[in-house]
């Protein structure tokens, strides 16, 4: 009997502070201020980018011969990949020293507390007003709380439309001329460039970046009059008439309509470079430009390739573009001040490199110096990206707008794939959004 | 005053032995199954996501949630049809077909062929389920093979089968990924069990003059009964908890709600949009699924009554 109870007060004690782990997470404790002699291990999580990763081991490498206390493990996954894990990590109290991930992955971190202001003095700035001037006005209103800034873009991105000029030729079709103004066009220049064999697309005249609706999509609702979210805050996915039209598009685009694209075909930018005949349009941001160069030379000097703006349809109200993400690099709030200190002094240090970033790599780091700067102007087709971005804006942000992504995802996917009926699309896609929205 | 006397017997020390050897395996199974299922449990009661550092006890909110709400749009009732339809569609046809091709490998004289037959069969359990579901994604493409084999058999040209488009296409599909990765696995599991059967019996009612097709239902069918349990529990496990193939395919752009299996809702519930107590709620009914079934099974088969 004594053995059986020693064995369950020993059980006891095992127990209980195992699960009381499970529903509270204990914050670790900040040590005191940054040491310079201190060893110092920063965990870098970024996305995959061979043209980026070339600069930033450079970078890298440059930085610890400075800072010999500094070790920095890189990790690189899939842009997909990498916001599952960050999120994971973060549950788990394991996330990385300093990541980044597109804006509207990145503010439930900011909202949760997660990630730590940027430590001015390490980074090189007097202080947050600083930091702001630095930068075109407005873009750092999405990482700023109170006041202080938790994030320094890696790159703003906003996307146009790519244009392989022999696939136009190849049709019959003058690409200077007749590139599609509005998406009606697009919808008719696609069906001149379409090759099928009985049902099967061969060639695409131009087909969507599924999976980014924030970005690529919603701008098309908002031509048509449509909302994400009322201004109050309060009513999700509004505009009945307009979401309708949007999901109508997306149903005659798809296999049971005019079949000029679907989600289940490879992604048309991953083709683009290939300049295989088997896509004519893409969209994509100006990175793209250095993609091609990389993958496909030949064709990036042969100039058979252009940019033009994002269309819009001929009854729009309103004038809008792609929406632009930021890539934002920020630091884990769980560091300790002197690895928070080390990391704000990388971050600088890498992005002190905004023109060659915007040379080898084609993402833009929109500081007031680079947007003004002639190697930002001297881009291929940079004024396409700079009206673009004019007319258009942030992507929408919020606590939980991912999940409001996968149900337009999911309500196109429905129309495009399962012949759902657009309004009974619309109906689900607003009850779900709402539920949502009500939940926050 | 009165001297216990300690005594022991040879069972005992066997079993003092026998408790030592087993140790390793059940804190292996304490710290990465037990702990995990009752910290779900526990964690199930309260309203935590990912990304906060507090949480606060719910009790069976979610519970009731997932039965009476959308869960954002996918919601728990869709998933549960999902999965049994996954589940039935794939386990029987596997346990049945497993068990001929085991019987008929059996059957064959040359030794070299069955043994090549059973590494064929067997070579896909190997492969990942990602590297299997990626293999699939390419062969159901609208310019893969599978759609070409399709169009030859139909007498069709150019015809798309829709196989990652269509609802019911694209469960058939991962039904096909899955019932190709799996099969060889348990038919390896039924040879097992048929070489045990000892060559006596049969020989016995060859003397007795029984066919073949007689042969299989009065002699082998009921002696294989323990191994036909055994497999059909685990088939019906292993397709209650899917996964791979579903996911893999909705990240190449096929819908997810015709196959958002609970495994899946239970991913993109938890590591998606960071609600683990939810998540976890779903765990754990999934946990109470397998577990009736698994019972039911057990009771319905009796599998004790099979004496050589």
């Amino acid at each position: 009997m004594k053995k059986l109870i020693a064995v369950l007060l020993a059980l006891l004690i095992v127990a209980v502070p195992m699960f009381a782990q499970g529903a509270e997470e204990k914050k670790p404790e900040a040590t005191s201020a940054a040491s310079e002699s201190k060893p110092v291990t920063i965990e870098f999580w970024t996305h995959e980018d061979a043209n980026r990763q070339a600069l930033e081991d450079r970078y890298i490498a440059e930085f610890k011969e400075t800072h010999p206390n500094v070790t920095v493990n890189v990790t690189r996954q899939s842009s997909e990949k990498l916001i599952e894990l960050i999120q994971t990590a973060f549950a788990a109290g394991q996330g990385p020293t300093m990541f980044n991930l597109s804006i509207e992955d990145e503010y439930p971190l900011i909202a949760a507390g997660r990630v730590a202001p940027i430590d001015y003095e390490a980074a090189g700035y007097k202080d947050a007003k600083a930091v702001k001037d630095a930068y075109l006005a407005g873009i750092l209103d999405a990482v700023t709380v109170d006041g202080d800034v938790y994030g320094l873009p890696l790159e703003l991105t906003n996307w146009s439309i790519f244009i392989n000029k022999k696939v136009f030729r190849d049709a019959g079709l003058d690409p200077e001329k007749d590139y599609p103004k509005t998406w009606e066009d697009m919808v008719e220049v696609s069906k001149k460039l379409v090759i099928r064999e009985g049902d099967i697309l061969v060639r695409r005249g131009y087909d969507f970046r599924y999976g980014y609706y924030l970005v690529n999509n919603m701008p098309m609702v908002e031509q048509l009059g449509g909302k994400l979210i009322s201004d109050d805050g309060k009513e999700a996915i509004v505009g009945e008439d307009a979401w309708v039209k949007f999901l109508t598009y997306m149903q005659n685009w798809g296999p049971n309509g005019e079949n000029l694209g679907s989600p289940t075909y490879t992604a048309a930018r991953k083709l683009f470079n290939k300049d295989n005949n088997d896509i004519a349009m893409c969209s994509t941001g100006m990175y793209q430009e250095a993609r091609i160069l990389k993958d496909n030379p030949d064709f990036y000097n042969s100039g058979e390739w252009m940019v033009v703006p994002y269309p819009k349809f001929k009854n729009a109200v309103k004038d809008v573009a792609g929406c632009y993400y930021g890539h934002f690099y920020m630091v884990n709030a769980d560091a300790d001040e002197a690895t928070q200190a080390a990391a704000w002094s990388l971050i600088s240090y890498m992005l002190s490199h905004g023109e060659e970033y915007l040379k080898n790599v084609g993402i833009i780091q929109p500081t007031t110096a680079l947007m003004n700067s002639d190697t930002y102007k001297n881009m291929p087709y940079a004024d396409v990206f700079t009206k673009d971005l004019e007319r258009g804006h942030i992507v929408y942000y919020g606590a939980n707008s991912s999940e409001i992504q996968d149900l337009i995802k999911t309500a196109v996917e429905a129309v495009m794939l399962q012949g759902v009926d657009p309004k009974q699309a619309y109906l689900q896609l607003k009850a779900s959004a709402q539920e949502i929205l009500d939940e926050q | 005053m009165k001297n216990k006397i300690k005594t022991y017997s040879i069972e005992r020390k066997q079993a003092r032995w026998g408790l030592l050897f087993t140790i390793p395996c059940l804190l292996f199974f304490a710290v990465f199954s037990f702990y995990p299922i009752i910290n779900a449990f526990f964690t199930s009661l309260t309203n935590r996501q990912a990304l906060n550092r507090t949480s606060e006890w719910v009790g069976l909110d979610n519970y009731v949630y997932l039965f009476t709400k959308s869960n954002g749009g996918f919601s728990f009732g869709n998933s549960l049809r999902a999965t049994l339809e996954f589940t039935l569609g794939t386990f029987i046809p596997m346990v049945v077909i497993a068990l001929l091709l085991a019987v008929f490998l059996m059957q064959l004289r040359s030794t070299k062929t069955a043994k090549f037959l059973e590494l064929a069969y067997y070579t896909p359990a190997v492969l990942s389920s990602v590297v299997a579901a990626t293999i699939w994604m390419i062969l159901f493409d609208p310019r893969g093979l599978v759609n070409q084999i399709s169009n030859l058999l139909m007498n069709t040209t150019g015809r798309d089968f829709g196989w990652l488009v269509n609802s019911n296409m694209l469960q058939v599909s991962t039904m096909i990924v899955y019932f190709w990765k799996y099969i060889g696995y348990f038919v390896i599991l039924f040879i097992t069990g048929l070489a045990a059967i000892p060559p006596g019996i049969y020989e016995a009612a060859t003397v007795d003059g029984s066919s073949r097709w007689h042969t299989f239902w009065r002699i082998t069918l009921p002696l294989l009964k323990p191994t036909a349990v055994l497999v059909s529990i685990m088939a019906m496990l292993q397709c209650l908890k899917t996964f791979s193939t579903q996911y893999m395919f909705t990240q190449n752009g096929a819908a997810r709600q015709p196959i958002d299996v609970i495994t899946m809702n239970i991913y993109y519930t938890g590591i998606r949009n960071g609600r683990l107590g939810r998540a976890s709620a779903m765990s754990i009914i999934l946990f109470l699924i397998m577990l009736v079934l698994t019972y039911l099974q057990f009771s319905v088969s009796k599998t004790d009554d099979v004496e050589y």
